[in-house]
Formats: structure tokens, C-alpha cells, sequence
């Protein structure tokens, strides 16, 4: 299923030294204080870019040639976490509405 | 007036104590539990084992860190890339940890320092940090603590969900992380407005354009497009506190 040929043991340490550096760095260095703010700014937002990418094209690619209940997946999921719906709330009314359409289809 | 002026002087000296952290720790432990749900369904629906997802919410405890490798895992990415877009989502951390440091009492020792760096997360940091006393390992470990439970036992708990449910409706789990991710879109966009459409957009079009058209390596595409909606998006919000 994955391309990496490495065990999973492997990777979850390498996954958790990337998020352990980044939370290590300000304890123990006095570096930080210079960065300047727009670089902070840049930073925040940083995440909330991401989710576009986490979420297009593969979306879609996962539900090929029936896209589209993955893209109403997404809009439903979207519109419910808009309206302030716990998230996993919205997770289960996509997961619903998804399944529905998958059985229209 | 007076005795407002004094309650509010006694309860500025009031020292933090482990009881604090674990009722401050309570709400965050409740939202925890229920996104940590949706990880361990997540992890079991792209077959990862229940020991390695539980293992990947103990060592790394990071939300949108772990939801970003699954994503990257299930979509075959190479492991350099992989550790990039970790590193990149998690570069925030620096500078929380950055300011909470500047909050810790001077004598705390390196074993402690490096536990409360360990569980520098989002919700934690914007706990502590509007904590109007001098804070203290106690109250941070309980708070902590309570908080890394959620999480872990979340995860567990959400993967077992996963065994109970029916064939057919396994095929529609492969919603759920995109479904998480959109909720999370949904919600910034109501928090800061329309514009977050626009960023997230940004970096959907790119990272289409580049894996549909280009063909180009889903790690790779994946940070030009994150890195480019960044850039896009700190001209748009501009001057606004996100």
C-alpha cells in the first residue's frame, strides 16, 4: 500500500524527530527572538494553507470514477465545521452523506 | 469596588497547583478525545495496526502533523518528503515555545523543560500562555497530561470503532480525512473570513495542477503548494492576527 519500503517503526521515529525539533529549538536556544514578524505571521498561517493541499486533488482521486461523492464530502464536512459543529460531528455527517451518494451512484 | 480590587490581587498570586492544570486540561482532554477518534478510524481504514497508530499519537502528539503523514503515507510519498512537510507544518511550535519559555520559572531542570516542550501543542500553549500567574512545572505536567491522555486514548478508542463497522460503509470511511480537513477549513473560514477560501483554493489548485498535470511527486507538490498559498495568504491577511 505505501511506497516507502521502510517499517512503519522507522517512520513514525522520523515522523516524531520532525515534530519534536521544531518544539525543542526554543527551549534551548536563545535564537528565536530575532526572527522577524512577518516571518512569525507567515508562519500561522501556514497551516490553515495547507488544508487546501491535504484536501485536493486526492479527495477526488480516492472516489474515482464516482468524484463527486467525495467532493460533496468535502462541501458537507466544510459547511457543517463553518456552522461551528464539533468535528467529528461533521466528520460523520460527510461519512453519511458520502455513503449515500456512493449508493445513488 | 474595593474587595473586587482585592479578589482580583488574590487570585493573580494564587499559585497554580496540579488541580488547576487538570480543570484547564479538561476541555482540551474532551476536544482531544473526539479529533483523536477520528485519527484512530483514519489509521485503521488505511491499515496502519492499532499498535503503530497508538504509537504514532504517543511519540508525536500533533494533530495536523499526524493527519498530514497519514495523508502523505497513504498516498505514497518518499520519507524525505514526508519529514519536510512535518517539519514545515510544525515550525509554528518555535514560536510558542519561544514565548512560553520566556513564562517558565528560571530554576526548572533540562528533564523538566524537556517535558513541557514536548507537549507544545496549539490548544496548550494558548492555555498557558493567557495564564496571568507565574507558571509552574506542577501546573503544566497536570495540564499536560490530561490533554496527552485525550489524545492517546482517543486514538484507541476511535480505531476500535472502526472494527464494529459495516463493509459498506468502510468504503465511504475513506472521507474521513478530507472530511476532517474541511471542518477544520469550514472553521478558520468562520473565524477569519472569506479569505481563508481563497488561501485554502490557492493550494488545492496548485497541488492538483501539479500531481493531475504535471506529475509531479505528491511530497514535493505538497509544500510548493502549502508554501505558495502561505506566501499569498500573508499578503491577503496582512496586518490581521491569525
Amino acid at each position: 500500500m505505501f511506497n516507502i519500503n521502510l517499517p512503519m517503526l522507522v517512520i513514525v521515529i522520523i515522523a516524531s524527530i520532525a515534530t519534536l525539533i521544531p518544539r525543542f529549538i526554543p527551549y534551548f536556544t536563545p535564537l528565536i527572538d530575532k526572527i522577524p514578524n512577518y516571518i512569525k505571521e507567515m508562519l500561522s498561517i501556514l497551516p490553515i494553507a495547507a488544508l487546501g493541499a491535504l484536501i485536493f486533488p486526492f479527495a477526488l482521486i480516492d472516489f474515482n470514477p464516482n468524484w463527486i461523492a467525495g467532493l460533496i464530502g468535502v462541501i458537507i464536512a466544510f459547511i457543517f465545521g463553518y456552522l461551528r459543529f464539533n468535528m467529528i460531528v461533521s466528520i460523520l455527517l460527510s461519512v453519511v452523506a458520502t455513503y449515500l451518494i456512493l449508493m445513488i451512484l | 469596588m474595593k474587595s473586587v480590587l482585592v479578589n482580583t490581587i488574590v487570585f493573580m498570586n494564587k499559585i497554580l497547583t496540579q488541580k488547576d492544570g487538570f480543570l484547564d486540561g479538561f476541555p482540551i482532554f474532551l476536544g482531544y478525545f473526539s479529533t483523536a477518534i477520528a485519527f484512530g478510524l483514519i489509521c485503521r481504514n488505511i491499515n496502519i495496526s492499532l499498535f503503530n497508530s497508538t504509537l504514532i499519537s504517543m511519540t508525536s502528539f500533533a494533530g495536523s502533523g499526524q493527519f498530514l503523514m497519514i495523508n502523505l503515507l497513504s498516498n505514497g510519498a518518499l520519507i524525505v518528503e514526508l519529514f519536510i512537510s512535518i517539519l514545515l507544518i510544525n515550525l509554528r511550535y518555535v514560536f510558542m515555545g519561544a514565548s512560553l519559555n520566556q513564562r517558565l520559572p528560571k530554576n526548572i531542570t533540562r528533564l523538566k523543560k524537556m517535558i513541557v516542550a514536548f507537549s507544545t501543542t496549539d490548544e496548550i500553549f494558548s492555555v498557558a500562555i493567557l495564564k496571568p500567574q507565574q507558571l509552574n512545572f506542577k501546573y503544566l505536567f497536570s495540564l499536560e497530561l490530561t490533554s496527552y491522555s485525550g489524545w492517546v486514548l482517543g486514538t484507541i478508542t476511535g480505531y476500535i470503532i472502526g472494527i464494529a463497522l459495516p463493509h459498506n460503509l468502510q468504503l465511504a470511511l475513506a472521507i474521513t480525512l478530507y472530511a476532517m480537513f474541511a471542518s477544520l477549513w469550514g472553521c478558520e473560514t468562520k473565524k477569519h473570513g472569506y479569505k481563508i477560501i481563497i488561501i485554502g483554493l490557492t493550494s488545492a489548485l496548485i497541488n492538483s495542477f501539479f500531481i493531475l498535470i504535471l506529475n509531479i511527486a505528491i511530497g514535493w507538490s505538497f509544500v510548493i503548494a502549502m508554501l505558495s498559498a502561505t506566501i499569498i495568504g500573508s499578503f491577503l491577511l496582512r496586518g490581521e492576527h491569525v
